[in-house]
């Protein structure tokens, strides 16, 4: 059958004469220029879709997802969110209070919503603010009534009613730092936070 | 007929060559049961991809879809229960078999020369794997996978100068959100098992184009690939699979109840597999000055999987494979023992129960609360979707207007510091001893609000036990009360007056029947006042007769002398209300002055809750369970 018919296959993929092309992979312009075409034609959609979409949240404000700070009372300065009235504040104990305002979530715009929450409380004449997150990575601390600390439940950090690292024999506290400080402004009874989030596992406070 | 469509097919695509040259890979020694590792390590990889594709066909990211759509696959799915749990049952026993492929690897020293790329692209296939987990485990946006995940992202914003940026393209921006889903999911749908398809072919063209390490031996023929090496290749897949199985439904796989950022999750953990990383954060508490934080979640991470990447070049060496061996079983020991650690401390409450003022006592059992409170927030949540679906808003949605979730929560905040809730179902504990406060001990608590208005809590407040009644811990014992008026009233007047055994029965049904009467001001959902309407009537009586002398102090009815705790709609919605907003207004403690410390949580001065709060709290006490319209 060879003979009279010889396969399809052999007539198509014998190479031609091209022994003298093959001396070196970028020896010519064309060659050169086809490798750069096939380097970009896969770089191209790549780099838009890098710009485009894993870029995005790089090109929006510090903090994208919260609007500014609106509910419960107005004056607030920039920056600021309400957060509770004068007269809520314990001098002994430190309370806990959401944080309330508008909030965009990528393509969705929603009222009145928690956006976080912080722990004050009276010391004198000034009120004590920390941020609920944990300093080391990120965990929520909360105010333990009963050892009069705030712990995490995570790594083993707590920290003294005053926000400072609290050390005792036997526990490790890996927390790089006493519980952040937020500032505070009142205004009348209302009392306004500077809420931001910052980085976690660094020894200074630095915002987001 | 078909020998000639096969001629044809085979003539056009060359198949058969390609399978023989597939199958028939010479095995010095023969066929093993060792080999297999390999093998079942690519079939549960496929299984990974098919349920995975099945799961996505229902999967939708987005903050109020996730954990939507999950609940979706897992309960309402039939089978859907049983795919989700191959899925991640699968995912553990990949990296499960991972170790051991890897220390079968090293002992048999097959990542030495020729081999190193073939040893590179497997460790680049073991991490592509681990982030195949990691991201997996955020997908169902529940407590657990949220706070877990949370953490880790946290840790990649560690290293200077491009943290924060590395941080922010992960998580989509500085919060969670919808980014954060959707950028995870196209990593562990698209991405990484797109990019671990391209490396596990190299991997295995490498292995083809090296070999089996193995030499030929001659007790031990040689065998070819196919069939004996496949048979027990299939042999163990098939294995494998039976037992991923069994275990998907021998125990389903979980789901908490829906991420609430504002909620936090006091009982995050990584996967059990990552629990060795978790635990060596404790180790790195920064008192060497710099940041050790940064060497214990990265650096060290990085270092040991640089030195694997490193091994072929170190065997090299003279003693390079013996320290190779060393180092490789060193980092497995710890890992085991970092993760026995961290579920030591865990459970340390369970395995120490006679040690509980330490402080791994209550950490330990903090922990436990909090998983028990997650559950019971899931068995919440799941009666809701069964009982009204979950609303477009998402599944946080239709807990913020569920009197129990919200009472639960806003209790254990706002009131718990003071008022237990011993109820039978949904206990709350309060606070703990007069020592860790700061009043003074005898002045450290309030009554206990379970069951708050109903018979059975009024009879208590007008018996005299000591344990059980008006001076016991569940109602006065732990407020200034205990020696006020009403305390005495109950023990010097009433029961001290009733000598003989038949005066004290006689009380007792008369105190039932005031009980009923009071509790019928109530109108709690849970009792039947229309059954009892005798004994109310009777108790109605005895009110307006001053009976027990009650009107002395207390309005009710006709009498408007009263000056503290209104009887009149006692433990109503609107008197609850009025109680919890600003009991310094008149009808509670006479303006305040009668007030030991119950603070006002909605009033001019202080708005602790909002009426919308407090309307919640209200339900719940009353155990009125209907949701919350608005
Ligand atoms: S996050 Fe708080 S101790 Fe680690």
């Amino acid at each position: 059958m060879n003979e009279v018919k010889p396969k399809s296959r052999d007539t198509e993929t014998s190479p031609p004469q091209t022994t003298n092309e093959r001396r070196g992979f970028l020896s010519s312009a064309a060659a050169i220029t086809a490798a750069a075409l096939g380097g970009l034609l896969g770089v191209g959609p790549l780099a838009i879709g890098l710009y485009a979409t894993v870029m995005d949240p790089l090109r929006k404000k510090t903090t994208p997802q919260k609007a500014a700070g609106s509910a419960g009372a107005t004056g607030a300065k920039e920056g600021y969110y309400f957060v509770a009235q004068i007269g809520e504040l314990d001098s002994h104990v430190p309370r806990r209070f959401t944080i309330v305002a508008d909030k965009i979530d990528a393509w969705n715009f929603m009222k009145d919503q928690p956006i976080g929450a912080v722990y004050m409380r009276m010391q004198g004449e000034q009120i004590e603010c920390f941020h609920t997150t944990c300093p080391h990575a990120g965990c929520a601390v909360s105010y333990e009534l009963e050892s009069q600390a705030y712990l995490c439940p995570c790594h083993n950090s707590s920290f003294k009613v005053d926000g400072s690292k609290l050390e005792f024999s036997g526990s490790s506290n890996p927390s790089p730092r006493g519980l952040d400080a937020l500032e505070v402004d009142v205004q009348g009874t209302n009392v306004f936070v500077k809420y931001e989030d910052y980085f976690t596992g660094r020894h200074d406070q630095v915002a987001k | 007929m078909f020998r000639k469509l096969y001629n044809w097919f085979d003539s056009r695509t060359g198949a058969q060559a390609s399978l023989e040259e597939a199958l028939y890979e010479n095995i010095p020694g023969g066929a093993k049961w060792r080999y297999v590792s390999g093998s079942m390590l690519v079939f549960a990889f496929m299984t990974q991809m098919i349920t995975g594709l099945f799961l996505w066909m229902h999967y939708s990211p987005g903050s109020q879809n996730a954990w939507a759509s999950v609940y979706y696959i897992t309960f309402e799915m039939e089978g859907g229960n049983l795919l989700r749990g191959v899925h991640h049952v699968m995912a553990q026993a990949m990296v499960c078999l991972l170790p051991i492929h890897l220390l079968q690897v090293v002992i048999e020293k097959a990542y030495t020369k020729p081999r190193e790329f073939n040893w590179w692209l497997g460790l680049v296939l073991m991490l592509i794997t681990l982030a195949l987990g990691l991201t997996g485990y955020l997908l169902p946006w529940d407590q657990k996978g949220y706070w877990a995940t949370k953490v880790a992202t946290e840790l990649a914003a560690l290293p200077p100068v491009i943290g924060g940026l590395t941080q922010k393209l992960i998580v989509g921006g500085t919060d969670y959100g919808h980014f954060t889903l959707t950028r995870f999911f196209a990593l562990h749908a698209g991405v990484l098992p797109g990019l671990l398809i391209g490396f596990l072919v190299l991997h295995l063209a490498m292995f083809r184009k090296h070999g089996i390490t193995a030499h030929s031996s001659p007790h031990r023929p040689d065998q070819l690939f196919w069939p004996m090496q496949v048979l027990k290749d299939g042999i163990a897949c098939a294995l494998l699979f039976a037992v991923v199985v069994f275990a998907a439904i021998a125990e389903p796989v979980e789901l908490g109840p829906p991420a609430e950022p504002t909620e936090a999750f006091g009982a995050a953990r990584p996967e059990w597999y990552f629990l060795f990383l978790f635990q060596m954060l404790k180790y790195f508490d920064g008192s060497l000055g710099f940041n050790t934080e940064l060497v214990g979640a990265i650096v060290l991470p990085a270092v040991l999987v640089g030195f694997m990447f490193a091994m072929p070049l170190i065997a090299r060496k003279k003693f390079g494979h013996h320290l190779n061996v060393t180092v490789i079983v060193v980092i497995v020991s710890a890992a085991v023992y970092l993760t026995w650690e961290a579920k030591q401390e865990d459970n340390y409450y369970l395995n120490h129960p006679d040690d509980t003022q330490s402080a791994p006592y209550k950490k330990s059992k903090r922990f436990h609360e909090e998983v028990g409170r997650s559950e019971k927030e899931f068995e919440l949540i799941q009666q809701l979707v069964k009982d009204y679906g979950i609303p477009l808003e998402g599944p946080t949605a239709l807990q913020q207007r569920d009197p129990l979730t919200m009472g639960l929560r806003l209790f254990r905040r706002q009131c718990a510091s003071c008022h237990a809730y011993s109820h039978e179902e949904f206990a709350i504990a309060g606070p703990a001893s007069p020592a860790a406060t700061s009043d003074s001990p005898g002045n450290y608590g309030a009554p206990d609000l379970a069951y708050f208005g109903s018979v059975k809590w009024i009879r208590g407040l007008l018996s005299n036990d000591s344990v059980t009644g008006i001076r016991g811990e569940r109602y006065f014992g732990k407020t200034l009360h205990v020696a006020g008026e009403m305390a005495e009233h109950v023990h010097e007047t009433l029961w001290a007056a009733a000598e003989t055994e038949a005066d004290r029965q006689a009380l007792a049904t008369q105190i039932e029947q005031v009980a009923w009467a009071l509790s019928a001001e109530a109108k709690l959902p849970y009792l039947d006042y229309a059954a009892n309407q005798e004994k109310i009537d009777a108790g109605i009586g005895h009110l307006n007769d001053d009976t027990l002398g009650c009107i002395g102090c207390h309005n009710y009815g006709d009498n408007e002398d009263g000056y503290v705790i209104d009887l009149n709609g006692y433990a109503s919605v609107d008197w609850l209300t009025k109680m919890i907003s600003d009991p310094a207004q008149t009808g509670f403690y006479d303006g305040g002055s009668e007030n030991d410390r119950m603070p006002s949580f909605h009033s001019e001065a202080t708005k602790l809750l909002t009426p919308r709060e407090i309307e919640l709290l209200v339900r719940f006490l009353r155990e009125d369970h209907t949701l919350l319209d608005d």
